[in-house]
């Protein structure tokens, strides 16, 4: 770097203690470093982003079959392995429907329990069962440790010679209790399961999904965001076997 | 075969050169920005790229003017992004017309620089091509149109046309359309970036071409390293971040200006117009962006009625293209004289007096029939004038001609700051008048607003006084007792502007208007103090 001396210019510099050169070139990593703010604040707010609520307040929706027809207590198999499920609230998350039953196949009374939640030692009040036996019980089929679903997280039947009447993740290991809430068997699993809350209209023998309850549902901000409306009175009960 | 003698491709791989190469003191001193346009053209190049990012990310092509809409109105600095992405694509195409035209002039598509040439007039279609596409993009009315003209030109194709609309603009559904246009968007930035790179790696090996005096007015014009010249670091880097701080500023300013300016003719509006299929009065006119009028008015002549759209714009466009393309073969003499050369310099003249002929017109009366009682007049009688007055001036000038590209150069450096110096004022009177506007409450953007209009209105009495007392003064400006102070007034001021438009919250077209007002302002303070760190420190 050549200087104004070697130049055969005089140099500006009144004093050995002050440097003109390093109180410019002071100036100019201000001015630079002010543009590179100013313009990395514009690109950073920009990209980053979150999704806004889709919804404002938990729709209110009846459980119908594929072909439209409400879903009754009879037309839900006790104890069954298969994966029946719905979306609720929003298109992209999934619950289980369960009707719970003991080894011999009778319809078993869920209580509400309260319901810990190791992650943060908060706690929340399950709904328990509805229906004609209190035994049918809803609940988030994504895994609350990693996000794995069905047939990874599925229902093991009282009868099952693994795993009996609970909840498991093939993923990891994950174990959950339908029987109480859906709570936490054991870890890798630091959250119980998300519980829907349902309502039973006795005079017609139907159900709907009216709201959740317990922690948001996994890999979303809450759980009305993050996701398409269902966009629709009902919401379609599905069986996938697996 | 010599080794001088063998195939570009060989004679890289067998001599590499070093990149980046040294260049001479004249090409960084006053006037020396017309070696470097192409500098300019990468930066605004750069700037695209990353802003066309942020924008891929919200871009939906199945919701076009919705999630552009959306973009602009609620996505923080949406606003301030999506009219920079727009204006930065006008300022590259400004520069390539510029960088054109000046290597048109001094003579650099010939002998070694042919294929750089090449290079450059693909580029050149390929940055109108990509324009076409991202302007399109938007799914506003004008954007409509241009796409149905598009799609006629290329369906115009013969045999292919049918192949080249469905690959170009989808199989007819609305997703399709805009789905394709944004790959092309893309691929064809993407080409670009490849392409430039090439443009570029030549540019550098074939050197920088030297001013032509150096050169002995005579091809090739190779810029020869005697030692003498200095390091490239900080002598050039110093010098192009000065011109890309500049660059970036006016692309920050301009758009921003335009964006709470009342009134903007929709030509110049940085904003998307209503939604295509709005019912809009006759008087709005059908306008494609502005680097198209010159295809627009040419569709408009009862001459080319009996040829398809296709057929008129091979005409109008490819002919023009066709001539740059053969340019190096056809003008392969060694002189670089202009005087030698009075027919290139007239058709250069000639072609920036039809483009912007061709496209005032078609501002002026848009969509209107022209017979040909209008049209030959006003393509022969420029040349019937141009083209013999180019050659008299050639033999009765002589070499007297020659000094008229060094003026040149000043006057251009000249123009750039009193540009700049014209921006800030307006600038300012627009902030001057959108406080008045605020009224007496005081906010955030109120003192943004103050901050922005005290730090430009001091940049631009330093800038004017610095352009009217050069002169008197020759090199030695009178502000020089101001040597501490100044650097100290560019330095804090930056840092005062970034305090001031930190307080404004992105939320609206408005307030991002002001932030990117504020930012170009950043931009043009820290080009200026590196302006100074050069003159004082590096002695250029």
């Amino acid at each position: 770097m050549a200087s104004n001396i070697e130049q055969g210019k005089p140099s500006p510099e009144v004093s050995p203690n002050f440097s003109r050169r390093k109180f410019l070139k002071t100036m100019m990593i201000l001015a630079v470093g002010a543009a590179a703010i100013g313009t990395m604040r514009g690109g950073i707010q920009s990209v980053a982003r979150l999704p806004s609520a889709t919804l404002s307040s938990f729709p209110s929706l009846s459980l119908v079959d594929s072909t439209g027809k409400p879903i009754t207590t009879d037309s839900i198999p006790v104890n069954s392995p298969l994966g029946i499920q719905f979306p609720y609230p929003l298109s992209n998350e999934p619950n289980f429907l369960i009707r719970l039953g003991d080894k011999a196949g009778n319809d078993v009374s869920i209580p509400a329990v309260t319901v810990s939640i190791p992650e943060n030692g908060s706690s929340f009040q399950s709904p328990g069962g509805v229906g004609k036996y209190k035994s049918v019980v809803a609940a988030s089929s994504i895994c609350q440790h990693a996000g794995c679903t069905f047939p990874q997280l599925r229902f093991y039947p009282p009868t099952s010679s693994t795993y009996p009447g609970k909840i498991r993740c093939g993923c990891h290991g994950s174990q959950y209790d339908p029987y109480k809430g859906f709570s936490v068997v054991s870890e890798p699993t630091r959250s119980p399961l998300p519980n829907v809350v349902l309502s039973y209209d006795a005079s017609t023998d139907t159900y709907k999904a009216v709201s959740m309850v317990g922690p948001v549902i996994f890999n979303h901000l809450s759980d009305l965001s993050g996701g398409n409306a269902i966009g629709s009175p009902n919401t379609k009960v599905t069986e996938e076997s697996a | 075969m010599k080794e001088q003698d063998a195939p570009l491709p060989i004679r890289i791989f067998n001599d590499p050169q070093p990149i980046p190469r040294r260049v001479p003191d004249y090409m960084r001193t006053r006037g020396g920005i017309l070696y470097w346009t192409g500098a300019l053209i990468m930066f605004t190049f750069i700037y695209e790229i990353l802003t066309g990012l942020v924008i891929l990310i919200y871009y939906e092509p199945s919701n076009a003017y919705k999630s552009t809409e959306a973009f602009l109105n609620t996505a923080p600095f949406g606003s301030l992004i999506l009219t920079t992405h727009l204006y930065a694509a006008y300022a590259m195409i400004f520069l390539i017309y510029v960088h054109l035209l000046r290597n048109l002039l001094v003579g650099a598509y010939k002998k070694p620089r042919e294929i750089q040439w090449l290079t450059g007039i693909a580029l050149l279609a390929m940055t109108i091509g990509v324009s076409f596409f991202g302007y399109s993009m938007s799914g506003d009315i004008l954007s409509a149109d241009a796409v149905g003209i598009g799609q006629t030109i290329a369906g115009g194709f013969p045999y292919l046309g049918d192949y080249l609309r469905t690959i170009f603009f989808g199989t007819g559904t609305s997703v399709t359309l805009f789905q394709s246009m944004l790959a092309w968007h893309i691929i064809l930035a993407a080409g670009i970036g490849f392409i430039f790179a090439l443009h570029f790696f030549l540019a550098e090996y074939n050197t920088i071409m030297p001013s032509r005096k150096e050169a002995g007015y005579e091809a090739p014009a190779l810029d020869r390293d005697d030692g003498s010249y200095k390091p490239w670091y900080p002598y050039n880097l110093f010098y192009m971040v000065q011109y890309m701080m500049l660059t970036f500023g006016f692309i920050f300013i301009i758009p921003s200006v335009l964006a709470i300016a009342p009134n903007v003719p929709v030509l110049f509006s940085p904003f998307p117009q209503v939604a295509a299929g709005t019912p809009v009065p006759p008087s709005f006119p059908a306008y494609p962006p502005w680097f198209l009028l010159f295809v627009y008015k040419e569709l408009d002549f009862i001459m080319v009625d009996g040829l398809t759209p296709f057929w008129s714009t091979m005409i109008f466009v490819g002919a023009p293209l066709a001539y740059l393309i053969l340019l190096p073969y056809l003008d392969s003499r060694k002189t670089l004289k202009l005087s030698d050369r009075p027919v290139t310099v007239a058709f250069s003249i000639l072609g920036v007096f039809y483009l912007i002929g061709l496209s005032v017109w078609a501002v002026v009366s848009p969509g209107a029939q022209e017979p040909d009682i209008y049209v030959m007049p006003f393509f022969l009688i420029p040349a019937a004038v141009i083209l013999p007055l180019s050659f008299y001036l050639s033999r009765r000038i002589g070499d007297v001609g020659l000094g008229l590209m060094n003026k040149l150069h000043v006057e251009t450096s000249m123009a750039a700051w009193a540009v700049a110096a014209l921006l800030l004022g307006l600038s300012s009177f627009l902030t001057g008048h959108m406080i008045s506007v605020l009224g007496s409450s005081f906010t955030a953007e109120g003192l943004a607003i103050a901050v922005i209009l005290t730090a430009m209105t001091l940049a631009e009495a330093v800038v004017i006084v610095e352009i009217l007392t050069r002169n008197l003064h020759g090199r030695e400006s009178p502000l020089e007792f101001l040597r501490v102070p100044k650097p100290a007034v560019l330095g804090l001021g930056t840092i005062g502007v970034l305090v001031a438009i930190s307080a404004v919250n992105p939320s609206n077209v408005y307030d991002e208007a002001i932030y990117g007002i504020g930012l170009g302002m950043i931009f043009f303070l820290a080009g200026m103090l590196i302006r100074e760190y050069r003159k004082s420190e590096l002695g250029e």
